[in-house]
């Protein structure tokens, strides 16, 4: 299958710190995308990457195809939902559809106005003064019938409150399901995706950690639980993602690349949220490390 | 994007509108009145010496006569802020607010490259800028012009017979002709290069501000008299109409509207001198019957003066409003730079 995203090293810079480094991926068509990752790991800066906001300093990424933000067309394939979904406070939500009428070629007013419909949104109503759930609508109205082939939001769901939160995610699935669309959206809650991502990206510490779909990552990861030992001594073919252990017991959550015949472990399946916050704390843990270790040094 | 544009900024384009409407309105008020004033001065018509005094009363009964100077000046004020105002309001937040509110995402993702974005967005608000300006310019250059010919019939370069002013001096020359275009164009180009730079609107508005009228200081007083070397001449006493305080010159002999730049009295020898000589200080206070002028021609003192020829206005006026705009086209330029996607 074509792929959607396809990155080699991709690297951004601020300055002098990298907000994302060495990240390579593929990432094929049809898939919802969950970008999940801990505040302030790089998801905003990997999907302005993306949509062609900014250009990268090091490395490669293609969207689609082509490269993000180049010419009219390659924004035409793309729509993007900024996080807070910033928009007009002066314009109304008439004069919205308008601009997306007007900036894009293949826009469907009829799907724009059906939604307005549909969302209860008072055309004459400036945008400033909408609720966040409905300013995340329209906002996404924007950006669904502008009829992009992929579609990135960036924290959609942040600010708003469950309700919305659960409204807002069950039409963006509709309106995927409906135009086929690819979609890649960010959350820093596994919670918020679970439910909707068939593909996943942990990002953390401006590294990309694990990527894969979710039933193969599932499938891959297991949770052992057996008699206390020293991870040392595991046979081949284990790689611990992260460890626990009490005086007589060792939990182990680990890729595996068979299945573990040591009768001296349990094993059970791994919960998604689990499994990201094992690589999220492994992250942390190694640079925990690193930084005791050049304390040391000093 | 031409709709967005206007959409955006048709608060602003009215709000101008209107402004201009209501200062067409006072000149459309005060105009025929001002007009019949100077027909009736008896100036249309004169010949040769009779036209000065003839200008000269019509002058300083205007200067006297219902709202003609607080018009005059009013004027003046309207069309040297004008640009000012529109680099603050119009330049500044045209990028700087997209930053601030994060707009920029919606704007630029939409199925157009904000090359242009930028394009569409500078053309049409800052010829809107230049349109505005040079509008109140020649509406007001149209109510002044009796004004104008009046000073001109006197011979008044950048002289002032208050409150009226030369065509050469700093605040008239920035006011009418085509210097406006170059101005507006300038502020509003500034206003949006120090947005996209600063990224902030108030602040990006109080350094535009700033920069502008150390622009507008900066022309009259340091770079105007540069532009085209002035020319240099030498001519008695009496022809310079002396003024005897600083012994400088008020007139530029036998150059009607001219500009004078600087003006120094030489001795016999060529030296300038600074100091009334000895010889001439009875003459001075009034106790010996020659005339200071007499005594001083008669010392052999000569004044230089420096100056550029009324023919020279037009050349100067091209050349001023060609450097602000060619400021503006690289203020244009750096906002495209500033925006390309590696930098924000």
């Amino acid at each position: 299958m074509r792929a959607v995203i396809e990155t080699d090293g991709l690297g951004k810079r601020y300055r002098r710190r990298w907000a994302l480094t060495d990240c390579t991926l593929s990432v094929p068509a049809g898939h919802v995308v969950g970008l999940v990752g801990p505040n302030g790991a790089g998801k905003t800066t990997l999907l302005s990457l993306v949509t062609g906001l900014l250009a990268p300093d090091a490395g490669t990424i293609e969207v689609l195809g082509g490269t993000p933000g180049a010419g009219q067309a390659q924004l035409a394939r793309v729509g993007f939902l900024a996080q807070d979904a910033p928009v007009y406070a002066r314009l109304s939500v008439a004069d919205h559809l308008k601009l997306g009428a007007r900036l894009n070629p293949g826009w469907d007013a009829e799907l724009a106005r059906g939604r307005v419909d549909r969302l209860d949104l008072d055309p004459g109503q400036k945008a400033g003064t909408l609720s966040g759930g409905q300013r995340a609508q329209l906002a996404l109205t924007l950006a669904v019938a502008k009829r992009p082939e992929l579609l990135v939001l960036d924290e959609p769901v942040a600010s708003l409150d469950p309700l919305a939160r659960r409204e807002f995610l069950a039409d963006l699935m509709e309106a995927v399901a409906e135009h086929e669309l690819s979609v890649v959206l960010s959350s820093h809650l596994v919670a918020d995706l679970e439910r909707v991502c068939d593909y996943l990206i942990v990002l953390v510490g401006s590294r990309v950690r694990v990527a894969g779909p979710v039933d193969e990552l599932l499938a891959a990861h297991h949770l052992l639980t057996g008699p206390r030992r020293d991870p040392a001594t595991l046979p081949d073919g284990l790689e611990v993602i992260s460890a626990s252990h009490t005086d007589v017991q060792t939990t182990l959550l680990a890729r595996t690349s068979g299945p573990v015949l040591d009768p001296a472990w349990t094993v059970s399946e791994v919960a998604l949220e689990d499994l990201v916050l094992a690589y999220m704390s492994q992250a942390t843990g190694r640079r925990r490390r690193d930084h005791h270790h050049l304390e040391v040094q000093k | 994007m031409i709709w967005l544009t206007w959409r955006q900024f048709r608060v602003q384009a009215l709000t101008a509108a209107a402004a201009l409407a209501a200062f067409a309105i006072l000149l459309a008020a005060t105009g025929p009145h001002l007009a019949s004033l100077y027909a009736a001065s008896g100036i249309t018509g004169c010949h040769g010496g009779t036209c000065g005094v003839a200008a000269s009363d019509f002058l300083s009964r205007l200067a006297v006569t219902g709202p003609y100077p607080i018009v005059y000046l009013l004027g003046i004020g309207l069309i040297l802020i004008a640009p000012a105002i529109v680099g603050i309001f119009w330049g500044a937040p045209l990028i700087a607010r997209e930053l601030e509110t994060r707009t920029f995402t919606l704007a630029w993702n939409q199925s157009i490259t904000r090359t242009r974005w930028l394009v569409v967005k500078l053309t049409l608000t800052g010829l809107a800028a230049m349109a505005v300006t040079e509008a109140l310019s020649l509406i007001y250059a149209w109510w002044a012009d009796p004004i104008g010919k009046a000073i001109g019939l006197l011979g008044l370069g950048n002289g002032s017979g208050h409150p009226w002013e030369g065509q050469f001096s700093s605040v008239v020359f920035a006011t009418h002709g085509i210097t406006p275009l170059g101005y507006a164009a300038f502020a509003f180009t500034l206003g949006t290069a120090t947005g996209a730079l600063i990224r902030r609107t108030v602040p990006a508005m109080a350094v535009t501000l700033v920069i502008f009228a150390a622009a507008q200081v900066a022309m009259p007083l340091g770079l105007r008299p540069h532009l085209i070397p002035p020319d240099r001449t030498i001519a008695t006493i009496e022809s310079a109409g002396l003024d005897f305080g600083n012994l400088t010159a008020t007139v530029v002999p036998g150059q009607p509207g001219a500009w004078l730049i600087s003006s120094g009295a030489i001795n016999a020898a060529g030296q300038p001198v600074s100091d009334l000589p000895a010889a001439c200080q009875a003459a001075f206070s009034g106790l010996k019957p020659t005339s200071p002028g007499a005594c001083l021609e008669s010392h052999g003192f000569r004044e230089v003066i420096t100056y550029e020829p009324a023919s020279r206005y037009w050349p100067l006026q091209g050349i001023e409003t060609g450097i602000f705009l060619a400021l503006a086209l690289a203020l244009a330029g750096f906002c495209f730079w500033r925006l390309s996607r590696r930098r924000t």
